[in-house]
């Protein structure tokens, strides 16, 4: 439980809620099996949210994240009303918007004017109010023309665009956004972001659910995550997304353990003397355990292990990062750094460590070379070693290929 | 509850709004429907039974013989009235589900929403039994009469379509068993035949039909419309009240179920 600074009051105050649905294989739907099995046996009941305590200041903007069926969705309908928790309280200041869906309650055989009364009117707005911000809305969406044609003939861009204009013109104390964030074409999400943030300087709170964490971190004061029902951490957006992903990550490494980046010697010809061959190229981390993926930021280490068929003097083993589409984004090697192996004979172990991984997220594939102590003569070459995926921490995915050591300073 | 409805006034509109401009917008005839629908049936009816089975309707109120088609349409429109109430009001909170799912508005509003363009209908439909009467020259201040037991009609019928629509929703089985009932209550109400011709037959029968409130409600309109007689004040009262209250009862129950309607639909 966060303890609110004083001065701040709550636009909503979620306390220990928990939802509880029956198992819709159990319900009876018809009174024949009413009748027939009577209600004798229990049906099988699950928690969609359990035990959540939440405190959601007015005025921010607070995002919701998980898995799918964590529960995020349930939350925001006890919040919008139309489900009613199990047990718990949910206190809300003001009037509530979901959006749930954009859109929901147009009717296809109706212009886009009409619709904008239809749903403001569910929505809970006065007509007077409606016809206030009509044009605003209609301004707003882009439509021109088209508000007069029916809806059944309008894309589906201009659908959800007219559903978003609609929703956030009801000028609710709290919205409540449902995985609606990402509408329309990159013009038109720049205005719906705009106008969210001018929603939030008006003193409204806004409630987010998404997948999209590079947006929700951009645009949230406080995120919860939820697993099963449940919250596991809730607090500034870059920390729990961090927490986030680290969990997905961890999960899909645990499912997946096949997936390592591991290759071994296939026996192909190779180009060079093979005086000494790389056997095997694996992703490893820094206890040697091989892993899925490298994290932007983390350091891994690339092993090789190579076997020497005669002594070789001080070999310089050089190594390629190709990104997945196709630019070269790094070659290295040891002579480069100034390591010498000094003579290298029999089976040894050669491990590269990429110290804090500069590598933004995308896919690699490692090319090996291993030359003699002069760089003039090719000993082994193995191009498409071995392949692995770089993940983020956070949900910035950047743009390029690496992220260089940098520092902004104002003078 | 009168404030609940009050508030929310501009709800219900839009989905009658909503209802009675989507309604027939894909026909040619658009409303026409609605007059040609029930005279269609006013017509084949009033063939059957008056030249088949040779129904007599009683004297009309101006002492001028007797007309069985405005008899049988004085009784269609009221019963067309409450089964179209009844059969609406859990079509409309059925096919309203995935909206509830979705946003959180009374559940009662579409359904009363739909209700009112059936009352629309149903004004329609008055219209042409004005004009049959105007033509037939029976006319009285009883017409005024007819006005409260629509009303009482009307809610009575709205208060058994809600209770019904919100059972309908927890137990599909609901929709088919009124429709099988209805088929049989529309014979159990003196529409296609007066209430004189099912005296002295069979003593059950008889009760039967005496004691569907239905009935009541349709014999006040015979009376008011076609024999041009005053019922008792205090029928049309009881009619009327018993109506309002009726829709109470419907409204209250209702909202008492339908605190979970988002999970249930």
């Amino acid at each position: 439980m966060t303890i609110q600074p004083a001065g701040t009051s709550l636009a909503v105050d979620i306390q220990q809620v928990g939802k509880r649905f029956k198992r819709h294989t159990d319900r009876r739907n018809s009174i024949k099996e009413r009748l027939v099995r009577g209600r004798a046996r229990k049906p099988e009941d699950f928690w969609a949210v359990r035990d959540v305590t939440l405190q959601i200041p007015k005025g921010s903007v607070y995002g919701l994240i998980g898995h799918n069926g964590s529960g995020k969705s349930t939350l925001l309908k006890m919040i919008g009303g139309i489900y009613r928790p199990t047990e718990g309280s949910i206190t809300t200041d003001g009037r509530v918007a979901a959006l749930i869906e954009l859109g929901a309650g147009f009717h296809p055989d109706m212009t886009g004017r009409e619709n904008i009364n239809l749903n403001g009117s569910i929505l809970g707005l006065p007509r007077k109010d409606i016809q206030a911000v009509t044009e605003e809305i209609i301004e707003f969406s882009g439509l021109g023309d088209f508000i007069n044609d029916p809806v059944k003939h309008y894309s589906s861009g201009m659908y959800v665009r007219l559903g978003f204009s609609v929703a956030v013109h009801m000028k609710p104390d709290v919205l409540v956004v449902d995985e609606v964030l990402a509408v329309g074409d990159e013009e038109f999400q720049r205005k719906c972001f705009d106008h969210l943030y001018a929603l939030r300087r008006s003193g409204r709170t806004i409630i987010v659910v998404s997948h999209g964490l590079g947006q929700l971190e951009a645009l949230c004061d406080e995120i919860a995550w939820l697993e099963h029902g449940e919250v596991q951490t809730a607090g500034p957006p870059t920390e729990t997304i961090a927490a986030y992903l680290k969990r997905v990550n961890s999960d899909e490494a645990a499912r997946n353990p096949q997936i390592e980046a591991v290759r071994g010697d296939d026996g192909d010809p190779r180009a060079g003397d093979q005086s000494i061959r790389v056997r095997s190229a694996k992703i490893v981390d820094l206890d040697g355990q091989p892993i899925g993926h490298a994290e932007t930021g983390a350091t891994f280490q690339i092993s090789l292990e190579i076997t020497a068929r005669e002594p070789v003097l001080g070999p310089n083993v050089r190594i390629a990062l190709q990104h997945e589409s196709g630019p070269l984004v790094t070659m290295v090697s040891n002579h480069r750094v100034g390591t010498d192996f000094g003579t290298l004979e029999g089976d040894r172990t050669i491990t590269v460590a990429l110290t804090d991984n500069p590598l933004l997220p995308g896919r690699y594939r490692v090319h090996v070379d291993v030359f003699d102590f002069s760089g003039s003569k090719l000993l082994d070459s193995w191009n498409d070693a071995v392949e692995f995926p770089v993940r983020s921490q956070s949900g910035e995915i950047g743009q390029g290929f690496v992220q260089l050591p940098v520092e902004f300073r104002l003078t | 509850m009168l404030t609940d409805l009050y508030t929310r006034r501009a709800l219900i509109f839009a989905f009658a709004n909503r209802d009675f401009a989507t309604r027939y917008r894909s026909s040619i005839l658009g409303w026409s429907w609605s007059l040609i629908q029930p005279l269609a049936t006013l017509i084949i009816f009033a063939a059957v039974f008056s030249l088949v089975f040779r129904i007599k309707a009683p004297e009309l109120g101006n002492g001028e013989g007797s007309s069985y088609a405005a008899f049988l349409f004085t009784g269609l429109v009221t019963w067309n009235l409450f089964s179209g109430l009844l059969t609406l009001s859990m079509t409309q909170l059925k096919s309203s589900g995935e909206l509830l799912k979705k946003v959180q508005f009374p559940a009662w509003a579409p359904v009363l929403g739909a209700s009112i363009v059936q009352m629309i209908q149903v004004l329609l439909e008055l219209g042409v039994l004005v004009i049959m009467f105007l033509y037939l020259r029976n006319i009285s201040w009883t017409w005024i009469l007819a006005l409260p037991i629509l009303v009482g009609m009307a809610l009575f019928a709205q208060g058994v379509g809600l209770i019904l629509s919100i059972i309908n929703a927890r137990f599909g089985d609901v929709m088919y068993i009124v429709a099988v009932a209805l088929g049989a209550l529309y014979f159990l109400t003196p529409v296609l035949y007066p209430i004189s011709m099912v005296d002295g037959h069979n003593e059950l029968l008889t009760w039967v039909v005496k004691l569907n409130p239905v009935s009541w409600y349709v014999e006040g309109m015979h009376d008011a419309m076609y024999s041009l007689v005053a019922p008792p004040a205090l029928v049309v009262i009881g009619l009327l009240v018993g109506g309002f209250l009726t829709f109470w009862a419907g409204f209250s129950i209702f909202n008492r179920w339908s605190e979970d309607i988002g999970e249930l639909l």
